[in-house]
């Protein structure tokens, strides 16, 4: 085993956790094409009811469906977080309505801290690329789910690092396509993933 | 007959003339004196107020079992300055306690006790007794995080005192690696424990993460360097100078084969040694492999030996301390290690810095952070010397002059009847 950085996705029992099946080989190329940082070529699946989970430090966690924790589940996911991971959680639905919102963001209460709002001048915006904030998605900007187009990303800090940041943003929507296809976009959009592992391996 | 009495008179005007010049001698060089004061281990402490008044004709002698606290030694030997015959005699057990301030954001204590095998040492300060612990081979050493005002080891019914050095505020320590989880959580985990932290990651080609402020890489500034890999090789040559001054570092994992700190590791870096980790092992430590040191230097020293080689290895540059630590992924052991793992991984690199950082020499002239009792006596009082044998003192000297006189009735009474006058 050697150090590098694997892309893991949180599998969680209560809802739909592979519902972006192609976003982590496409941040991998991301993170591969930008940066030299020594990332696994595939990403793996980490189970929260699984201890196991503890050796993935960085976590995506996404879906649709309602977000309960089981007791095991929320043991973990504590433990995580005291120990330094960083949970990204992105509400697929677009949806600040939707069950998803609401569950993942009571839970996340309940097993961790509330979430509040991150300033867009915190240094995730800054670590790699520079952002004004978090950039918007498609989904925002076509008016679908809460046709909202959401300022701010949310978050639970922790002796100063981010812990839990929580995106209404829908990027599990935006990056889920195959690293291909970045050729025909005129601006990659999943150069902020890039500002979220960075951060998360530097901060 | 005749021939016996006038060896008689002669042997009397012999024994007046050695009479006289005896008390003669006496007068001109009066004899020293033979009064011996002793006193024990036990009541030392209270015969010196009362020898400081005794005459110095007086012999003072103390018969020691356990070394004497450095005042009552320091008390003998102002005794024997003021003109006392000190002597002492014994064989108290050495010991010797030296206290060295930790270079620890929250300010420790390091107290390394040397004193015979088997000897039980008990330390303590004013607030009451802090630890205790019996010596191996040569001597123990107590980490104290906290104490109050002065400490004291007691050995073989020794105390030894020394006075609490001052507090080293460390300076910051520099964190250089490559963007990953080992730098980060090694930076998170030297925060957490309160060191000032400074980190350069390497992200791209040309791209760091750094401070704002990244400070000159001085001693004045830094207290010690972390590398994590081989991306050291970008701060080039001002390393070696920064060690030569007494900074400390740490090469960590592969970083010791960088080709401007591989003259100062405490050896080459060997091939990965991996270890087959099963999916449900917990994970610790170098569970997963680490970079043995290998063809560790004459001059360096293996402090952590495992299975497959050294681990741990250190070496003194100029007057700075280099520490070459085999590990390259313990984040896994603070992630996915038992229960306490992140504090253990914590206090792990805390230490690791520790035993490496600079710290500032603070002249403290008003504490002694030192004692060492036995050699003080050898040094004060020179070495052990039987007691003195206690005497009378001179002889009276009108009792010689009537004996003189004795004498000269003797030979003047023979020379008379044998007609002479």
């Amino acid at each position: 085993m050697s150090a590098e950085f694997v892309f893991a996705t949180a599998q969680y029992d209560s809802g739909d956790w592979d519902s972006a099946p192609l976003l982590p080989a496409n941040i991998i190329d991301t993170i591969a094409r930008y940066t030299e940082i020594n990332v696994a070529p595939t990403g793996v699946i980490a189970p929260l009811s699984d201890a196991r989970m503890l050796r993935y430090p960085f976590l995506y966690l996404t879906g649709h469906l309602p977000v309960r924790f089981s007791d095991a589940e929320r043991r973990n996911v504590r433990q995580f977080i005291e120990r330094g991971g960083l949970l990204f959680i992105d509400d697929h639905n677009h949806d600040i309505d939707g069950v998803f919102h609401k569950t993942a963001t009571e839970e996340i209460a309940r097993t961790v801290a509330p979430l509040a709002e991150l300033p867009n001048d915190h240094p995730l915006y800054s670590s790699f690329f520079k952002f004004d904030g978090p950039p918007t998605t498609s989904h925002e900007l076509n008016g679908w789910g809460d046709n909202l187009v959401h300022k701010h990303l949310l978050a639970v800090q922790r002796r100063g690092r981010i812990a839990v940041l929580y995106s209404s943003k829908d990027y599990s929507s935006e990056w889920n396509y195959h690293p291909d296809s970045k050729r025909f976009l005129s601006v990659d959009n999943t150069r902020f993933a890039v500002n979220l592992v960075v951060y998360a391996l530097t901060a | 007959m005749r021939s016996l009495r006038r060896r008689l008179e002669l042997g009397c005007r012999i024994g007046v003339f050695a009479l006289l010049g005896w008390l003669i001698g006496t007068s001109l060089f009066p004899a020293p004196a033979r009064l011996v004061e002793t006193a024990s281990t036990t009541n030392l402490g209270e015969r010196l107020s009362s020898w400081t008044r005794t005459p110095t004709s007086v012999a003072l002698h103390a018969t020691l079992e356990a070394a004497p606290s450095s005042q009552a030694i320091a008390w003998l030997a102002a005794l024997r300055h003021a003109g006392h015959s000190v002597s002492w005699s014994g064989s108290p057990a050495p010991a010797v306690v030296v206290a060295e301030p930790v270079v620890d954001p929250n300010g420790a204590v390091r107290v390394n006790v040397a004193a015979p095998a088997n000897s039980r040492v008990t330390l303590a300060d004013v607030a009451g007794a802090i630890d205790s612990a019996r010596v191996g081979l040569l001597g123990v050493s107590f980490t104290v995080p906290l104490t109050v005002d002065s400490l004291v080891a007691r050995v073989n019914q020794q105390s030894l005192a020394v006075a609490k050095p001052a507090d080293v505020t460390p300076r910051a320590v520099f964190v250089v690696g490559d963007a990953g989880w080992e730098a980060k959580f090694v930076a998170s985990a030297l925060e957490e424990r309160g060191w000032k932290v400074v980190t350069r990651f390497a992200v791209a080609p040309g791209v760091n993460v750094r401070a704002a402020e990244e400070p000159p890489l001085d001693t004045a500034h830094v207290a010690a360097i972390v590398a994590i890999d081989s991306s050291i090789e970008a701060l080039g040559p001002v390393v070696r100078r920064f060690v030569e001054q007494g900074g400390g570092i740490v090469l960590a994992g592969s970083a010791a084969g960088a080709r401007v700190v591989s003259p100062l590791a405490a050896g080459s870096v060997g091939p990965r040694a991996r270890r087959n980790v099963a999916a449900n092992d917990t994970i610790g430590l170098g569970t997963t492999g680490y970079f043995p040191v290998a063809s560790v230097r004459d001059d360096a020293v293996a402090l952590e030996r495992r299975a497959s080689g050294v681990a741990v290895a250190a070496r003194r540059i100029g007057a700075g301390r280099v520490l070459q630590v085999g590990y390259d992924d313990s984040w896994r052991w603070r992630m996915a290690g038992g229960p306490g793992s992140e504090a253990a991984h914590r206090d792990w690199w805390s230490r690791v810095v520790s035993s490496v950082a600079y710290a500032p020499v603070t002249a403290n002239t008003q504490s002694r952070t030192f004692d060492a009792p036995v050699a003080s006596l050898f040094g004060k009082l020179g070495p052990p010397r039987p007691a003195p044998v206690s005497s009378r003192g001179t002889v009276d000297p009108r009792l010689m002059l009537a004996l003189i006189l004795l004498l000269l009735l003797v030979e003047w009474t023979s020379r008379r009847l044998r007609g002479l006058r």
